[in-house]
């Protein structure tokens, strides 16, 4: 044991004697592997940060990892009823009424018929009956000044289960009374139609029995790339009765309910809704947004390992490159060493020693780049990129960073390290 | 009084060439502890590769090396460094000083090698007490640029005698040096004899020769016992015996 110790402390202690008289060639070994680790330290925190960023688009939609979702409440009389009636006033389940509207000139063809994005065309929106006869819904009428998209009536605050991120104006507050005109919060494309076509303050939704006029008063982005408002329940209710938003006749509907994972309510709820729809088997299903895209993520995260890798390995070419000449130069040290009865082992360790050192210290360069740069990315962009607020580096790409300059060390010393072992002492009797 | 180093036999064949020239041919010598021994001879005529040999440099293609009574002629490189650094000290003509380290760190390399480990405390009073010896502490903290070759030669000497050699082994010392500071280091190298420890130089000065308690002759290969010199005894030794290098033929 103390002969290792005193092997690794003599190859450390002239390793460190090799290192300072010769900054230039250390400083070259460095700068030649520099890429390569900043790669392999960029691509972990990177991937993480894709995750971050991937998985924050999939909650916007899904979610959030964790959260139960109880899709296709039936249609049953009073279904709607007993969904708002549970989870009035709670924090820890969301019903989420959906339905299409259109607010804009009466009587016209929506400049986004069937709450199309603003780009696209779907086309005449066909509405069936039950023998399966088809006709466009909106057949005869002119192009007008009137919007179509999809709203949500929500019980209460969303966002818990799905992080919608503000972009300006603010959000519904569940906390005050309900008032008259509806308060829509748009989605980003919602927005944008808003934007490009005046239209009249006048929402229609099939089934209500008056038109109602809206108030605009913020905008989320949501993922979503239909236009899409959301709005309280309570104040939809005024409007459409609870039983038409769920009617199949209404037109497209949807509830969803989000539940908190481990909620009473959820249990509550399905007895009700099975009740009343005479026993059908439903169930909320956990969201799990990470393991969905886990495969996805994997074979991103191999393709740039595989690119750092190869930018890896020219460093390591550089290191070797740098350390053959550096070991040319030193053959009579090496032989004078070897002379006074330094071990071969000892020899290969002190090049080994001097190239993981320098692997370290190239390691913690590029991995303070890479936290500054994440550092400054975040000040500069954040405000305009929620998901980049609270972004810390991640420590995995640290371990990989410090992993790649020790490996490149190696790989890059061991040549020279082997070529200095096996310098003959006789080196110095011939000089 | 025992003997330390015992050659026998000792062949050494200079292969890879046309023809294989025998460098040493069935050398025999034997060296007493404290006994100091010059081997002279012309260039060319094996000197080097006998102290290889002898300094565990080189192996011999044939014949024995008993150090100590322990026959080491076979010896795996492993425990001829150890041997190396335990029994050996080595100066060489050109002094082989690193340049990047001061002189007290040039002597600390032969005991940082990897042979067992010292603290630095004793490290460093080891140190000061083999800069001591060869006159030039007051140099530690120079670098070798800053200083003359008989002071660097001298760092060299004291890097050979940290470890308390029982061996001193010399290839042409005094080679870079002029006479005077030739001398010095011939001082400092005999003074190591006066503690047990036995000196074998290769030298071409025959007067530095003359100074060594035996001479043996190297020539093609063979080694010959030349005149015996009772040194200090004030008898002045047959120094023509010697091999000449320049001067009239």
């Amino acid at each position: 044991m103390m002969r290792l110790s005193g092997r690794l402390r003599s190859a450390m202690i002239i390793g460190g004697q090799g290192i300072r008289a010769r900054k230039l060639r250390t400083l070259l070994s460095m700068v030649s592997l520099f890429l390569g680790v900043l790669a392999v330290v960029v691509v972990q925190a990177g991937a993480g940060i894709a995750e971050r960023l991937q998985l924050s688009d999939m909650e916007l939609q899904n979610g959030i990892d964790g959260t139960k979702v109880l899709y296709g409440v039936p249609s049953a009389a009073g279904a709607s009823q007993a969904v708002a009636d549970t989870l009035k006033g709670r924090q820890d389940a969301v019903a989420m009424f959906s339905m299409n509207a259109v607010i804009g000139e009466p009587g016209v063809r929506p400049v986004n018929e069937g709450g199309a994005p603003f780009d696209q065309d779907w086309g005449g929106v066909q509405v069936c009956d039950a023998s399966g006869r088809c006709v466009d819904e909106n057949a005869g009428k002119p192009k007008g000044q009137a919007i179509e998209l999809r709203i949500t009536a929500l019980t209460g605050d969303i966002r818990p289960f799905r992080p919608y991120r503000p972009k300006s104006g603010q959000w519904l507050d569940f906390t005050t009374t309900p008032q008259l005109a509806p308060r829509l919060v748009l989605n980003e494309e919602a927005a944008k139609g808003f934007e490009r076509y005046h239209v009249p303050a006048e929402m229609r939704i099939t089934g209500a029995p008056h038109n109602m006029t809206p108030q605009l008063i913020g905008v989320v982005k949501d993922g979503d790339s239909q236009p899409h408002a959301y709005l309280r329940l309570d104040e939809l209710t005024n409007w459409l009765p609870l039983d038409r938003m769920t009617d199949p006749s209404s037109g497209y509907t949807d509830v969803q309910v989000a539940l908190a994972g481990s909620t009473p309510v959820e249990s509550v709820l399905i007895a009700k809704l099975k009740a009343l729809s005479g026993g059908a088997d439903m169930s909320a299903e956990p969201i799990n947004s990470r393991k969905e895209m886990e495969d996805q993520l994997d074979l991103m995260r191999v393709i740039f390992l595989a690119m750092a890798s190869l930018v890896l390995i020219i460093g390591c070419a550089g290191v070797l490159n740098v350390g053959l000449a550096t070991v040319g130069e030193r053959v009579e040290e090496f032989a004078l060493r070897r002379a006074v009865g330094t071990p071969r082992a000892v020899l290969a360790g002190i090049v080994l020693a001097e190239n993981l050192v320098t692997g370290l210290f190239t390691a913690a360069a590029a991995i303070g780049v890479s936290v500054a740069a994440l550092k400054a990315v975040t000040v500069v962009l954040g405000p305009s990129e929620p998901f980049l607020q609270g972004v810390e580096f991640p420590w995995s790409a640290g371990v990989s960073g410090v992993i790649a300059g020790l490996v490149a060390g190696i790989l890059g010393g061991f040549i020279p390290a082997i070529r200095a072992a096996g310098i003959p002492i006789a080196t110095v009797m011939r000089a | 009084m025992t003997s330390l180093i015992e050659l026998a036999g000792i062949t050494k064949v200079l292969k890879g060439q046309k023809e294989p020239r025998t460098i040493l041919d069935g050398v025999g010598l034997t060296v007493r502890a404290g006994e100091s021994v010059a081997i002279v001879g012309r260039s060319g005529s094996g000197k080097s590769t006998l102290l290889s040999v002898l300094g565990l440099f080189d192996r011999a293609d044939s014949g024995t090396y008993t150090l100590d009574g322990r026959d080491i002629s076979k010896l795996p490189e492993r425990h001829a460094a150890k041997l190396r650094s335990s029994h050996f000290g080595f100066v060489f003509q050109r002094f082989f000083l690193l340049k990047h380290l001061t002189a007290a760190q040039n002597v600390a390399m032969a005991l940082v090698n990897g042979q067992g480990w010292l603290p630095r405390r004793e490290r460093r009073t080891r140190v000061m007490q083999a800069l001591d010896q060869v006159g030039i502490a007051h140099l530690a903290k120079n670098r070798p640029a800053k200083m003359s070759g008989g002071e660097q030669q001298r760092v060299a000497i004291a890097r050979a005698l940290v470890r308390d050699p029982r061996i001193l082994l010399a290839d042409e010392p005094t080679g870079a040096l002029d006479t005077e500071t030739g001398t010095v280091v011939i001082d400092a190298l005999q003074e190591a004899t006066t503690r047990g420890c036995a000196l074998i130089l290769v030298t071409h000065d025959r007067d530095h020769a003359a100074r060594m308690g035996r001479i043996v002759d190297l020539q093609a290969g063979v080694l010959t016992e030349r005149v015996p010199v009772l040194a200090g005894a004030g008898v002045d030794a047959p120094t023509t015996e010697l091999p000449r290098i320049g001067g009239p033929a």
